[in-house]
């Protein structure tokens, strides 16, 4: 082994616009070893796997292998040097067998008509190396989650790869699932190949690692042994230092708001992403919920708006929750996906919740002249940097973007705010403002559900503040609780 | 800019226009002359390409409204027929007393005709999570079978001798403004329509919710706009104007149903809206120049070998180059974005 085996990064920078997702980051990644690169969302681990697999070209900075520059940016010439990646969400042909997908890793050249069986050897063999049954002839959508990620590994391992990229692949397995993955990258590490393993739950690191990088907002933190480390430490480094001296402001003493009993939520796929949970928002306090992204945010927050299918019960001041006798809101997580219709104007995008506003329409109608002076009236108060509100509000800055989601749940005068990451990619300025408006919404007896992976304006703007991790509710947070450190 | 759009759109439909004769070995000037001749030459040319234009325009407002709605509604041409039939079953009932005021009454029927074989459609989508666009066009199979049927049984002519219905009693029929010209009132009513689906669209709450679904389901749901019900609504309204298309053409220049009843309206609708970029003003335009090209081209087919088939490969090279640009344009877009 030369002093230069191994994947060097150094001096990387990628900025997208404004934001710069990866800050001068330096990272070695040797054969033989469990690599993790630990952080929280935004933090630039995507980004980072992206250019070591070359999906992404960084702006400046050198990324070597073995002494040799990779291919930045080219993910296909990557795959021929043996940098593999093992994608969080599967890239599998579902109409196609096993076989057939393994094959799709070793692409014949177009005079070689290689069988299917044939080209899916190397990946059969490195089944049986590693312990796994696999029938070729089982179609991909018939297989569990489980089952397809051991094929996309197996896909990778027939192009006999050297460098495996894991992207976050405990996310979707059960706890048996996990402990066999973990016996897999320990074999495939004595092997002598480079595993990276991209992750923002402690605790699997903490089980399978040999390295820790940790990265956040972009800039490199720290690199340790694990053993010369702790879960508290790399907590710290995750998220920073907590807040001292926080005192709750609220003693909760409002008219009683919304009451959650028992509550469970499935997720997306049908996992149990909340589990019952109980609490109370009152009229008037903002309950925060701290926590790393994808302990059960979303499910819950959606569950209370009651868009998503629940069990327990959601009450507001006694009665159940439904938007025909209260004014509910929602600021989503994701603006683009959730938050906005990014082919309409921003006035359309204000009239999401204007268009229930009686004083703008008459009967079945829209009295145009009342909601163009009230969509101007929003832009300036909200300061929404636009030239007018017919503008399109996919030519918004993401900021821009955000405040318009803002203000259209703010302006309605809620009842019930549920807010999810709201000032995420704002300037201070407009974060501030945002803050501002939220506690104008509380005094005016709203009651405020925050979930908010930001420690700063978690502790800033909560009353109480409550901890998801995993799905359930901890009353108290350290640094470790909050990024679900416990199994 | 919206400006340069259109103006180059026209350019484009000219220069496409020039294009297809070329190809169909015709001399383009004099070739052009013809058409122009046939399309706007007098008073007669101008009348029977408003006619042509006028269910252009109805069909035309049906996918807009659809489409805007995120229903890629392929059933104009079954929704037409359907109509239609309505229609021609409220005249069969009032034959015995053929008063004008049924007039109203029979294009109400084909909007509720229409309507409802747009609703089937929608229906099958939110309840059962059947593609719009699989439905509508195995349904436009169904409703020219429908057809059939009727014509050769239950609204079949008196004589019962031919696949056709009675003839649409003159008191019935819409009102022409002069006994030599094509020209009648449905047209009126098609141009009233567009300001009509334009207010809807733009100045009603449910026209925005349509609007809102069709871009973004999300953001529907989560904000408890019932997304379901608001696709129902854009598919029957999407029918109705189809409907209302068939029907006054059953009124007006067709005059009875029978085998040859469907003109392929309902289809041509689609790449009109296209062409219009799902905007209902731009429906007009769209709908004249094909109407224009419809009654130019019978103008030109009594002189030359050319007939209708050119016209329908002036629209798909039209459309085709449209979608075309549009992509471009989407494509330059995001990559501006994704560099943001």
């Amino acid at each position: 082994m030369t002093a230069e085996a191994g994947l060097h990064v150094e001096n990387v920078t990628k900025r997208y616009g404004a934001l710069v997702a990866l800050d001068a980051i330096d990272a070695t990644f040797f054969p033989g070893e469990i690599h993790a690169v630990l952080g929280e969302n935004g933090a630039g681990k995507s980004t980072l796997m992206g250019i070591l697999t070359g999906f992404v070209t960084p702006d400046s900075g050198s990324v070597t292998y073995n002494g040799a520059p990779i291919p930045v940016g080219r993910a296909f010439e990557c795959k021929k040097i043996g940098i593999e990646m093992i994608h969080q969400h599967f890239t599998l042909v579902s109409a196609f067998t096993v076989a057939e997908n393994l094959a799709l890793a070793r692409l014949p050249s177009l005079y070689s008509l290689a069988h299917v069986r044939d080209r899916a050897k190397p990946s059969l063999a490195a089944a049986e190396r590693l312990g796994w049954a696999v029938d070729p002839e089982a179609r991909i959508r018939d297989l569990s989650v489980g089952a397809l990620q051991r094929i996309e590994i197996l896909k990778a391992l027939g192009g006999d790869a050297r460098v495996l990229v894991f992207d976050e692949p405990t996310a979707v397995l059960s706890p048996d699932e996990v402990d066999d993955l973990f016996r897999v990258l320990r074999q495939l590490r004595d092997e002598g190949r480079i595993i990276v393993l991209i992750a923002h739950k402690l605790s699997e690191v903490m089980a399978v690692a040999d390295r820790v990088t940790v990265l956040r907002k972009g800039k490199w933190i720290a690199t340790s042994p694990l053993a010369e480390t702790n879960q508290t430490q790399l907590a710290t480094w995750m998220v920073g230092e907590l807040p001292v001296g926080h005192v709750a402001r609220s003693s909760g003493g409002g008219q009683p708001g919304i009451v959650a009993k028992g509550l469970s939520v499935k997720g997306d796929r049908g996992e149990d992403s909340v589990r019952n949970v109980s609490f109370e928002i009152r009229r008037g306090e903002i309950v925060g919920f701290g926590g790393v992204d994808g302990n059960g945010q979303v499910e819950l927050a959606e569950a209370l708006l009651s868009i998503r299918a629940r069990t327990g019960d959601i009450t507001f001041a006694g009665v159940p929750v439904s938007p025909d006798h209260l004014r509910i809101a929602y600021i989503p997580q994701d603006r683009q996906t959730d938050g906005l219709a990014m082919g309409m104007s921003i006035e359309d995008n204000l009239l999401v919740t204007g268009h229930r506003n009686l004083s703008l329409r008459r009967g079945p109608l829209l009295i145009a002249k009342r909601v163009h002076a009230w969509a101007r009236g929003l832009v300036e108060r909200f300061g929404i940097k636009a030239s007018s509100p017919e503008e399109m509000v996919s030519s918004l800055s993401g900021g821009n973007q955000q405040k318009v989601v803002v203000s259209r749940a703010l302006e309605s005068q809620p009842d019930l705010l549920i807010v999810l990451n709201p000032t995420r990619g704002l300037d201070i300025k407009a974060t501030e403002y945002v803050h501002e408006k939220m506690i104008e919404a509380r005094n005016g007896g709203a009651a405020i559900a925050l979930f908010t992976t930001d420690l700063d304006e978690l502790y800033a703007l909560a009353d109480r503040v409550l901890f998801l991790s995993r799905g359930e509710l901890r009353e108290e947070g350290g640094a470790a609780a909050l990024v679900g450190a416990s199994r | 800019m919206k400006l340069w759009n259109v103006a180059g759109m026209a350019v484009g439909l000219v220069l496409v226009l020039v294009l297809t004769l070329a190809v169909f070995g015709l001399p383009v000037g004099p070739s052009l002359a013809l058409i122009g001749e046939g399309a706007f030459g007098d008073k007669f040319a101008i009348a029977r390409t408003l006619v042509k234009a006028t269910p252009l325009v109805l069909t035309g407002l049906g996918m807009v409204v659809a489409w805007k709605g995120g229903m890629y509604n392929i059933g104009g041409e079954g929704q037409y027929i359907i109509g239609a039939m309505f229609a021609a079953t409220v005249v069969k009932g009032v034959l015995p007393n053929p008063h004008p005021l049924f007039g109203p009454l029979i294009l109400v029927a084909a909007v509720v005709g229409g309507a409802g074989y747009g609703l089937l459609a929608g229906w099958l989508y939110v309840a059962r999570g059947v593609e719009v666009v699989i439905s509508t066009i195995l349904l436009n199979f169904v409703a020219v079978q429908l057809l059939r049927y009727a014509v050769t049984g239950p609204l079949q002519e008196a004589k019962r001798q031919v696949p056709e219905s009675d003839l649409v009693p003159k008191a019935l029929a819409l009102a022409k403004f002069d006994r030599q010209m094509d020209l009648h009132i449905g047209t009126f009513i098609a141009l009233a329509m567009v300001v009509v689906v334009w207010l809807f669209l733009f100045y009603t709450r449910a026209g925005y919710r349509i609007r809102l679904v069709g871009d973004n389901r999300n953001v529907a749901r989560a904000n408890f706009i019932p997304a379901g019900r608001v696709q129902l609504l854009s598919m029957a309204v999407s029918g109705g104007l189809c409907g209302l298309a068939g029907g006054i053409d059953y009124l007006g220049p067709a005059g009875q149903l029978g085998f040859n009843f469907p003109q392929d309206w309902g289809f041509l609708g689609i790449p009109i809206a296209l062409l219009a970029g799902l905007n209902p003003a731009g429906v007009v335009p769209a709908a004249l120049y094909f109407g224009a090209l419809f009654a130019g081209s019978d103008n030109l087919a009594r002189y030359t070998t050319a007939g209708p088939t050119m016209i329908f490969v002036i629209q798909a090279v039209a459309v085709l180059g449209f979608v075309g640009l549009s992509t471009l344009r989407l494509r330059r877009k995001t990559a501006a974005a994704g560099a943001d």
